[in-house]
């Protein structure tokens, strides 16, 4: 019984998931007008802000297990 | 309302608990699959669950209650006579270095009254005097929440952090109109201009009604153009004037004028 994701599936599923907000953060942006979503566009700038961050981590993880590894 | 809010809530818990039930169940089985549908479910509906907005009211609602106030303090000045100028009075006319009014002169052209003589009447939500009259401004408290957006008084800002933090507390943090531009201009003798552009303000509508009874009201502002007065006035210190406000016939946009006065 163990968790059947690798650190390279979740990175990836973060990389997908972060376009996925950024842009639809991007999109409902009060900037280029009003939308009608209902939602706390700044929360969830907020969260795409914070998955891309986590992508970037796995993605200097993974240079630096190539770099380290002989 | 009420009930679409609720179902949205109710949806993003059953996406969460299945997400997590389907996390379980692709560890217990070990399969991948179900390991990125419970991934994906529990991390949308916390997102959904947490993007919720707070609070909100219909604009007709709120157009339709803001309206009467405008109107009685529209009457209200006319019932007076007080015919001078309006006046913004920054907070060390008062004892609460927080409060900002409006201060109408009785006659045109008459001088502004000293801080000894406004605090004797401070306290008072409608204090009328020979001279002239204190009233409490329409957009004190939309001034007081782009204050609590700004995370500090506007006290402790000036005129430069003003026109660069107003427009995104407009804009972004409480989506009051579409665009804001402020522009300065300093004619270098004894006054500054200071020259507002609101761009489809949430207030469209409840603007054109109390801006069209009276020539006074103009002057005063509807609650956007009284807050960005209060915003000036509490900024610089010094009182402020609208010399001039205007709104395009469907009222996208208003543009209005503050001369700040030099004592």
């Amino acid at each position: 019984m163990s968790f059947p994701l690798t650190f390279w599936d979740i990175s990836l599923w973060l990389a997908i998931t972060a376009i996925v907000l950024l842009i639809t953060s991007e999109l409902i942006s009060p900037y280029y007008g009003k939308t009608n979503l209902l939602i706390n566009k700044k929360r969830l700038r907020n969260v795409a802000l914070t998955v891309s961050t986590l992508f970037l981590i796995t993605v200097a993880i993974r240079i630096a297990t190539i770099i380290i590894s002989p | 309302m009420r009930i679409g809010i609720d179902f949205a809530q109710a949806l993003s818990i059953i996406m969460l608990i299945l997400g997590t039930i389907a996390l379980v169940a692709s560890t217990i089985s070990t399969s991948t699959i179900l390991a990125f549908i419970g991934l994906g479910l529990a991390f949308w509906g916390a997102i959904l669950l947490y993007i919720r907005p707070e609070e909100y009211t219909k604009k007709v609602l709120l157009e339709a209650t803001l309206s009467p106030s405008l109107t009685t303090l529209n009457q209200m000045i006319q019932e007076f006579a007080y015919k001078g100028d309006v006046t913004y009075l920054p907070p060390k006319y008062f004892a609460d270095p927080e409060t900002t009014k409006i201060y109408i002169s009785k006659h045109k052209d008459t001088s502004l009254p000293t801080p000894e003589q406004v605090q004797k009447y401070e306290n008072q939500p409608v204090a009328r005097t020979p001279r002239g009259m204190l009233l409490t401004p329409p957009g004190i408290q939309l001034s007081k929440l782009l204050e609590k957006s700004l995370g500090t008084s506007f006290i402790r800002t000036d005129l430069k952090n003003l026109q660069q933090n107003l427009p995104k507390l407009f804009i972004e943090n409480l989506e009051i109109a579409e665009n804001l531009e402020i522009r300065a201009e300093d004619d270098m003798t004894k006054s500054t201009t200071i020259h507002a552009k609101i761009t489809k303000p949430f207030y469209a509508d409840t603007f054109k009604e109390a801006e069209e009874p009276s020539q006074l009201t103009g002057s005063i502002g509807g609650p956007i153009c009284s807050a960005i007065a209060i915003a000036i006035t509490k900024a610089t210190g010094k009182p402020v004037r609208i010399t001039d406000t205007k709104s395009s016939e469907d009222g996208n946009t208003i543009e209005a004028s503050y001369e700040i006065i030099e004592e």
